[in-house]
């Protein structure tokens, strides 16, 4: 296992309930992201909340990221623990939005004046030569990156991805598992929460997973279970997927989806 | 001759050659039938004397510029009222407003041509709010329906950038649907020029197309009516090929997405 320590809460959901239409979506969510440290490296938080389809996921990450109120509870952010609003949390949609009428470097410039900041982004993750294109001429993946981009424009150290690897090849899948893996080498405090119900994928980038799921007898999904994969040695190490543990791990949670 | 029998396949692609023999047949068969039409219909050679006639003796050029600042006129009101509404639909109290002038293309000229005419300070406006009576139900209808299918997730990702909510609307809202919206007034400008006959022949003060057809349907003058249609026609279509250009110029990605 890496040295590590974890200090300050970063983001803390208390007692969340999310009503839509009269029928409770989300009831008794309570969760925890910890700033953890590794010595002489840079390394971010990656959270993956995997659950199966119409569990909530989507609106948890609306709630998370405050573009919609809860019904209960509330979302707290840094170590200040401010409430969460629209604008301090960074969402990279499924469908990656961007503003179309405007180029790849103009779509940067929306979320902050700075171009040599600009430049340096692009040239950074391979889209310098992108940088005149319209979003319409983007393949899938330079447009994920470009939208990530467009977030770390703003200065989030929050980014919420929903559902990055869904309708992708394993090469590209793993090209954005290696997008986030440099994400998280950027700032000490990025904090990445990846929603998806990609198991492998969701284990492979994670250093925490939070299972989102409904139990029988109960309203709304809750988190049902938090693994700690730093514990179990299957975070920050490159081909994890090959070993025995990833393997009973994934099991372990193809097993409990069926539950949920 | 592979390509030929695809365009008789549903989706069938076909070459570049193929799509012009297509059109080129579909030229010669309106052609063929036109010489066996009724004889009602005017020949070919009998629109071109009329045409001649109209341009030295009527004055049709000054007609023509009549008519074609009117309806440039109509549709530069019409744009304006139509995306003023269709942009303000965003806020709750104005929708049904919105709503309900949307509504009005249910309703039809007559009725309302007499209080027109009692509003109107002479025969231009009179002419004017009646062609833009009859554009903005419909292109507000068509607007309205752009504006209401914006994804919400580009709202949301508009704010997650920390833009303000006006700035969230000028960004997705109107400079978002820019290009169908001038889709959308391509579409709708047709309209001025399918009313046009109709407004001019009852306000003649001023002349123009529609009061030429007017006299030359009351005379039986059946060269020059048709002869008139198919000026109609022609500036119809160098107007839509006016707007598609005007809408590759103002908003070059708007056909990379379609």
């Amino acid at each position: 296992m890496f040295a590590h320590t974890f200090h300050e809460t970063l983001l803390r959901v208390e007692g969340l309930r999310v009503e839509v239409g009269g029928t409770s979506v989300l009831s008794g969510v309570d969760a925890e992201i910890k700033d953890v440290v590794r010595p002489d490296v840079i390394q971010g938080q990656v959270v993956s909340v995997l659950g199966p389809s119409g569990v909530g996921k989507s609106t948890l990450i609306r709630v998370l990221a405050g573009l919609q109120p809860p019904t209960e509870g509330r979302v707290l952010l840094t170590e200040r623990q401010c409430p969460v609003r629209a604008g301090m949390v960074g969402v990279v949609h499924q469908s990656c939005p961007l503003f179309e009428h405007q180029t790849v470097l103009e779509n940067l410039l929306m979320a902050s004046r700075d171009i040599v900041k600009a430049r340096q982004l692009l040239a950074r993750f391979g889209l310098r030569e992108r940088e005149d294109a319209w979003p319409a001429e983007l393949s899938g993946g330079e447009r994920q990156r470009v939208a990530i981009l467009q977030q770390l424009m703003c200065g989030h150290t929050y980014l919420l991805m929903d559902e990055p690897f869904s309708c992708l090849d394993p090469v590209n899948k793993g090209k954005v598992c290696e997008l986030i893996a440099d994400l998280t080498h950027l700032d000490t405090r990025t904090t990445i929460i990846v929603v998806t119900h990609d198991i492998r994928e969701a284990i492979k980038i994670a250093d925490t997973l939070w299972l989102l799921g409904r139990e029988p007898g109960r309203d709304g999904s809750r988190i049902v279970a938090t693994y700690n994969l730093i514990e179990r040695d299957l975070a920050w190490s490159p081909g994890i997927e090959h070993t025995p543990a990833f393997a009973a791990l994934a099991r372990e949670l193809e097993n409990r989806f069926a539950t949920l | 001759m592979r390509s030929l029998v695809l365009g008789f396949h549903p989706n069938g692609c076909v070459s570049r050659a193929a799509r012009i023999g297509f059109g080129a047949a579909t030229l010669v068969l309106g052609l063929l039938l036109w010489q066996v039409a009724p004889p009602a219909l005017p020949r070919p050679l009998e629109l071109a004397h009329a045409l001649r006639v109209l341009w030295c003796e009527q004055h049709l050029f000054d007609h023509l510029v009549t008519s074609f600042t009117l309806n440039l006129e109509a549709i530069g009101w019409s744009t304006l009222i139509t995306l003023t509404l269709a942009y303000a639909s965003v806020l709750p109290a104005v929708r049904p407003l919105v709503g309900a002038f949307a509504k009005l293309r249910f309703t039809g000229l007559v009725g309302w041509a007499f209080v027109l005419t009692l509003l109107a300070r002479d025969g231009h406006q009179l002419k004017l709010w009646m062609l833009m009576f009859g554009m903005v139900p419909f292109f507000l209808t068509a607007m309205t329906a752009v504006v209401a299918a914006i994804p919400h997730e580009r709202f949301d990702h508009a704010r997650t950038l920390g833009l303000s909510e006006r700035r969230v609307v000028w960004e997705v809202v109107v400079r978002g649907t820019a290009g169908e919206a001038l889709e959308t007034l391509r579409q709708n400008a047709a309209m001025g020029w399918m009313m046009i006959a109709m407004v001019e022949g009852i306000v003649r003060s001023e002349g123009g197309l529609g009061a030429l057809m007017v006299d030359a349907n009351k005379h039986l003058q059946f060269g020059a009516l048709f002869a008139l249609v198919g000026v109609v026609l022609a500036i119809g279509i160098a107007q839509d090929l006016a707007l598609r250009w005007l809408r590759r110029v103002l908003c070059p990605a708007a056909d990379l997405r379609r």
